[in-house]
């Protein structure tokens, strides 16, 4: 897939990474979807790469060859959406 | 082709701690091999927060180093391409109480006595300064930039491992070490096994961190370092709601036991043992913290954590009971008993040095303890005396 993705195209829409910047934090040696986070902020936004995973997972997987599947995810955190601090030290979600 | 590879010196561990002495060896001219069994800064070094300060620091070497090492940092930013989000940014030490502010005092005193710019200041200034802070603190004691930075501290071990490979230094990631062999005679460093293949050396640095006990174990080395979790929260993206780094000085408790004090809080704050900090990150997020737990390796967030350091944080910020959190992490600091790293070489074993057991020094220690290292290999002498972080204390 990623054959018709252009440098320029953003992947993380949160924090505004490229295509081409993913390719980099690639050649600078990251491996897996964790390395191309702390290289270029991808899924460091509000969404916490709920979007934009499986893209950069497809991106390593094409640059290094290897399968989706090996190009790991983003560590699981909760909360598992933003919720706010007044709500965590609840421990309970108020419903709208 | 031989597999073979030979080189002046290996350093283990790519955090805050190896990539700064590999970049200071490195830059004096050895062949360095930076060896770490993930990627660059997949271990305490992207589990932690993003400060350096000296106020969080015992009067004496602990603070000397702090200072020498935040000195350094802003040289390094001047220096280097690759830009590690250098920020000199104060610190308030925030006092919830009266005896709490005294105890605070008699610390500023002692490091005023030592030439370090810190003062307390009183609840009004302490509102002027922080306008979202809560009304009903006591005071603070205050450290300005010059004595309190931030820095990103991923990118600091990747700014080190960048501007080092200038120098010729050449990683190995996502490498395992099977063995390291010692000459039969003299015990000393000879090469160590890797999926890489044998590496050749007569010198390797231990820069494991929290793991550096299972390097140890390798040439039957027992490091009394333990890992120690501690927890943080990320904002949302949020106008800044404060503008210095924010600590309550009950975090000093958490740190050292032998400060014994106790604050009025609730059980789930005190079973976790938190210690409120806040900072605002050049990405505009805040980091809420925190605390420190012994759970051995396992970094899993512990909702009751998360739980007692929003309730914590609330009690300083209150405005943070509309904010929302996206993420919560934690990671493990390396513990060592008198909470002063060990930095040295080995006599047992020739070739052989340490540096780890920064715990939450690691970041702000990282450039001075780069720097010792490659004057201890190097046999020169330390810019101050460092015989206190010998590892021999512990025979």
């Amino acid at each position: 897939m990623s054959e018709a993705l252009a440098d320029d195209m953003l992947v993380c829409r949160c924090e505004e990474v490229t295509v081409g910047d993913i390719k980099k934090a690639i050649r600078d040696g990251a491996r897996d979807v964790v390395g191309v986070k702390r290289r270029t902020r991808a899924g460091m936004g509000l969404c916490q790469g709920r979007t934009c995973e499986k893209l950069v997972q497809q991106i390593i997987s094409k640059e290094l060859g290897v399968p989706a599947s090996e190009t790991g995810t983003s560590s699981v955190r909760p909360p598992v959406r933003p919720v706010t601090f007044g709500e965590l030290a609840k421990g309970d979600v108020e419903d709208d | 082709m031989t597999n073979e590879k030979y080189y002046d010196i290996v350093v283990i561990g790519a955090g805050a701690i190896g990539t700064s002495v590999a970049y200071h060896l490195a830059k004096e001219g050895y062949k360095t091999a930076l060896l770490e069994r993930g990627d660059i800064a997949s271990g305490s070094s992207s589990h932690c927060d993003a400060v350096a300060v000296i106020c969080d620091k015992l009067p004496g070497l602990d603070t000397k180093m702090g200072q020498a090492s935040i000195d350094y940092f802003g040289k390094l930013a001047k220096e280097f391409d690759y830009d590690f989000e250098y920020t000199p940014k104060g610190c308030l030490y925030v006092c919830e109480t009266e005896p709490e502010f005294a105890a605070a005092s008699k610390y500023c005193e002692a490091q005023q006595k030592d030439g370090y710019k810190m003062r307390m200041i009183d609840s009004r200034e302490l509102s002027e300064m922080e306008p979202h802070i809560s009304k009903d603190l006591y005071g603070a004691l205050y450290t300005p930039p010059e004595s309190s930075v931030a820095v990103n501290p991923y990118r600091l071990c990747f700014a080190f491992t960048y501007e080092a490979e200038k120098f010729g230094l050449e990683k190995y990631t996502y490498c395992k070490i099977t063995k390291i062999n010692l000459n039969d005679k003299t015990n000393a460093v000879e090469s160590l096994e890797t999926n890489y293949g044998t590496i050749h050396t007569k010198r390797i640095v231990n820069c494991a961190g929290a793991w550096a006990p299972f390097v140890g174990k390798l040439t039957g080395l027992s490091i009394p370092i333990e890992p120690r979790k501690g927890t943080n929260l990320v904002s949302e993206q949020t106008p800044r709601l404060c503008n210095n780094k924010i600590m309550e000085y009950g975090y000093m408790m958490s740190k050292f036991d032998s400060i014994n004090f106790k604050r009025k809080v609730s059980k789930l704050v005190e079973d976790q043992n938190i210690a409120f900090n806040l900072e605002y990150t050049n990405s505009n997020n805040l980091l809420v913290g925190g605390n420190r737990l012994f759970r051995g390796y396992d970094i899993r967030t512990e909702i009751e954590t998360v739980k007692a350091i929003c309730e914590r944080a609330m009690r300083f910020f209150p405005e943070l009971a509309n904010i929302k959190c996206i993420r919560t992490y934690s990671g493990v600091r390396p513990f060592v008993k008198d909470h002063l790293p060990i930095v040295s070489d080995v006599d047992s074993i020739p070739g052989y040095y340490i540096a780890a057991g920064h715990e939450g020094d690691g970041i702000c220690l990282s450039p001075i303890t780069g720097k010792f290292m490659a004057e201890i290999v190097a046999g020169r002498p330390t810019d101050f005396d460092i015989s206190k972080l010998d590892f021999k204390r512990f025979a």
